[in-house]
């Protein structure tokens, strides 16, 4: 690290100049280059809650900020509740924090670079202030993070699977006769085994399970959550789009969903259930539920523990397609445009992403409370009740080359399962798709993106559920619905973007 | 006071600055109490109002309300290009003469039988009872709407298969939701509400009741020839007000009994669910602020209708 601190040094002196920073020590000094003679508090904003021990923990990242960069950093919550409405608040009410978690789509990075919420980053500042994060994150991440050409977020850097799989009960697998669920038609039966049998299967029709057998993705910065307009992520050569409403699959599927919840596969109340999506599951109201592999993992333990003869298992719908990495933005931190330290608040984000100190208190808590070191690499879980591994929105300066892995005493079934699905994966990663890194900017045709959100309130979910009267007049309305609201003109700035997008990646 | 202030404002008008310092000093102390509600008014109300050019504008972070650039009508475009202008409009009146007729309604009956019951413990505590669900927030209000009214464990179809019925599932049936939406609208306003009229009520001199009882009026005719031609003047300025917000949807209210379930938003989805479901992943603060200005423009030409109507039938009953 010192040796890159040092190869830094050169481009400091540049750097200083133009952030009008003086005394610069010469390469010779070996702790810092950089002036932080001044000591500054820095407020960082993350998602989610505050747990019991949080503050214990970052007063001791705290110790080690204030020795080696002179500064304080306090957290702030926005909670998963509110962070829809609240995030915005932030930079529009002109609150002054200096470092915020942000996310493609899903944590509003598109919106608000396209609001100018977020400093732009250029690679010389990041080179001069976080030397090691430059090192280490990858340049296709970088490259992810681009809108028109400048970067506003410095992604987290793992390979993330972006696949959801099922937790489903192995007892009422067996009583249904099923031994496995590896593709739609097994799924399909089922579900409808469960709706024979007066047992909900889920918490409604598996959507994202049906296209992805088709080989297709959602497209970042869509509408609905990039639902609306999917492409081909399995074939690096389609570069078309699939617009649901144009495509035959999306009525077939609605179809099979309308006899799914019409035999009773899942609640006709789920559009205002406000349970979570591991609730069904836990409490014995669905056979299943559909999560990410690793959180499938944690609450079919759960499950398990409650209930000694549920034996619940994972299975992936979607065995035979290759698996997508998530986009490294799917992740990530920025700094406010309005920040006064810019420069302070990306040396600490430098620390937080390449420090293991750092990393591990952020990531698992205090050594000796909460988790004890196996080895270098790997860790074992005292007590997560108070600050869980990996729960306290640190997922923004992920970083796969410090992460230690858990190190599991008792090893249960569902561990073999985890670590055979994780390895089969791994050894099956779908191609790039040059639309893996697209995000569409939505701002030229804000009026009828807004239209379009509007119009599908009333038919789209309703539809992916199967709760409608007549399918066919359903779809035929949504898409007249669609067309007057302008799609159209979105699908066509769409088009035009990707292309933009592929051009400039394949220079 | 108010004639007093009439005249300081009629003799501004003649003129004469000196005067005019003159009547602001002599008067002091009656401007020194206005001025908590003026300078309230002007805080509360003015100064946001200036918000309202958001409306024409393309909001970015770094220019803010004043240095973001002009767009003209673009930000009104995407309500109307939604197809559901129409609906969510109709909704959102509908809903609201619904609720301000029957609100009033009920309303000044509870006022009446509560000033009618002797028993002053027993109205209290009816009292209290009514007044409760004020303060129950609409969040738990849409839990325990869906705790009644859902298919697989609610209240509602426990009774109705408990006598052999057929369960119903109110939340893919929109017939049923103009009725829920009104009863929990009513349920939790009518205590508060009331309670301007039992005002209004105990301000009636009771000598007239004294006439009236000399006269030998009975229960009925005390309260339709007295109490309620008496607290009329009340009536009819709180039904001004609230005619003020007619195009404005209780978002609290629609959004926790209703959520994001389509099946029900033909008759239930109004203009400010609409919007927030529009523009919440976007974050446009333009449209937002133009959907408002839609809103409290409409509201405004409405009071000035409703005002006029009302002054054709008795002028002194009008706001202006």
């Amino acid at each position: 690290m010192r040796k890159t601190m040092k190869k830094a040094a050169a481009l400091v002196l540049g750097a200083s100049m133009a952030v009008g920073m003086i005394g610069v020590i010469p390469a010779a000094a070996e702790e810092s280059e950089i002036d932080i003679s001044e000591h500054v508090d820095l407020t960082m904003y993350l998602i989610g809650d505050r747990t019991p021990d949080f503050d214990e923990v970052y007063g001791k990242i705290n110790e080690i900020l204030e020795e080696k960069l002179n500064c304080s950093l306090s957290v702030e919550f926005l909670s998963w509740g509110e962070h829809d409405t609240k995030y915005s608040l932030l930079f529009s009410g002109g609150e002054e924090f200096d470092l915020i978690f942000t996310a493609s789509s899903w944590c509003h990075y598109e919106q608000t670079v396209a609001l100018g919420g977020f400093e732009p980053l250029s690679e010389e500042f990041i080179q001069t202030y976080a030397p090691d994060i430059w090192e280490v994150v990858p340049e296709m991440a970088w490259d992810q993070a681009r809108i028109d050409g400048e970067i506003y977020m410095v992604p987290n850097y793992q390979n993330e699977f972006g696949q959801d799989v099922m937790a489903i009960r192995g007892d009422l697998m067996e009583k249904y006769g099923f031994e496995e669920i590896t593709n739609w038609d097994e799924l399909m039966e089922f579900y409808k085994a469960c709706a024979a049998d007066g047992q909900y299967a889920s918490q409604g029709g598996p959507w994202y399970q049906y296209f992805q057998t088709y080989g297709l993705s959602t497209t970042g910065g869509a509408p609905k959550a990039g639902e609306l307009i999917l492409y081909h992520a399995q074939d690096a050569e389609d570069l078309e789009f699939t617009y649901l409403l144009d495509w035959d699959g999306f009525t077939d599927y609605c179809k099979q969903m309308k006899e799914l919840a019409d035999l009773g596969a899942w609640s006709p109340d789920i559009l205002n259930s406000s349970d979570e999506r591991q609730t069904g599951l836990l409490t014995g109201r669905t056979a299943g539920m559909t999560w990410n592999l690793g959180t499938c993992r944690t609450y079919a333990k759960q499950a398990n523990a409650e209930n000694e003869d549920w034996n619940v298992v994972i299975v992936d719908p979607v065995t035979e397609m290759p698996k997508k990495v998530n986009s490294y933005i799917n992740n990530g931190v920025a700094i406010n445009a309005m920040s006064e330290n810019k420069e302070r608040a990306m040396m600490v984000l430098n620390e937080f992403y390449t420090n293991p100190e750092v990393y591990d208190l952020a990531m698992l808590g205090i050594e000796g409370k909460h988790w004890e070191a196996v080895g270098d690499d790997q860790y074992k879980v005292i007590d997560e009740s108070n600050y869980g591994v990996s729960s306290n929105c640190n997922w923004g300066w992920n970083n796969c080359t410090i992460q230690r892995t858990e190190y599991i005493e008792n090893r249960t079934p569902l561990d073999d399962q985890y670590d055979a699905i994780m390895e089969e994966w791994n050894a099956n990663v779908k191609p790039q798709h040059p639309y893996d890194s697209f995000n569409f900017d939505s701002t030229n045709v804000s009026t009828q993106f807004a239209a379009v959100e509007a119009a599908l309130g009333s038919y789209y979910d309703p539809l992916v559920n199967g709760l409608v009267d007549d399918v066919d007049a359903s779809v035929a309305a949504l898409k007249d619905a669609l067309e007057s609201a302008g799609i159209r003109d979105i699908i066509e700035e769409m088009e035009a973007q990707a292309a933009e997008h592929v051009a400039a990646t394949q220079e | 006071m108010r004639n007093t202030l009439g005249r300081v404002v009629f003799k501004m008008k003649n003129g004469k600055v000196k005067k005019f310092f003159k009547k602001l000093y002599r008067y002091r102390i009656f401007l020194l109490m206005l001025a908590p509600a003026i300078i309230y008014t002007l805080i509360f109300s003015y100064y946001p109002m200036t918000g309202i050019v958001l409306a024409f504008k393309k909001y970015t972070y770094k220019g803010g309300i004043w240095g973001s650039a002009w767009n003209g009508f673009e930000n009104f475009k995407f309500f109307f290009q939604s197809g559901q202008a129409w609906t969510v409009t109709r909704n959102t009146v509908l809903y609201n003469i619904m609720f301000i007729i029957v609100g009033t309604f009920t309303q000044v009956a509870v006022a009446v039988f509560l000033t009618e019951i002797s028993n002053s413990r027993f109205r209290k505590l009816t009292q209290s009872m009514m007044f409760l669900p004020y303060f129950i927030s609409w969040v738990i209000v849409g839990v325990m709407a869906f705790n009644i009214f859902s298919s697989d464990y609610g209240f509602m179809n426990r009774i109705i298969t408990f006598f052999g019925g057929e369960k119903i599932t109110f939340y893919t049936k929109p017939q049923y939701w103009p009725f829920i939406i009104l009863f929990f609208n009513i349920w939790k306003g009518v205590g508060y509400g009331s309670v301007m009229y039992l005002a209004a009520i105990m301000g009636i001199d009771t000598s007239v009741y004294e006439a009236a009882a000399i006269d030998g009026a009975n229960v009925f005719q005390r309260i339709f020839r007295v109490t309620i031609p008496m607290i009329m003047p009340t009536v009819i300025i709180l039904f001004l007000m609230s005619v003020g917000g007619i195009f404005r949807g209780n978002f609290d209210m629609f959004y926790n009994l209703v959520g994001n379930n389509g099946l029900l938003f033909n008759y239930t989805d109004v203009i400010d669910t609409l919007t927030m479901r529009a523009l919440i992943s976007s974050n446009n603060f333009g449209m937002a602020s133009a959907i408002g200005l839609f809103q409290s423009v409409l509201c405004f030409i409405t009071v000035l209708i409703a005002n006029k109507l009302v002054s054709l039938y008795d002028k002194d009953y009008t706001l202006f």
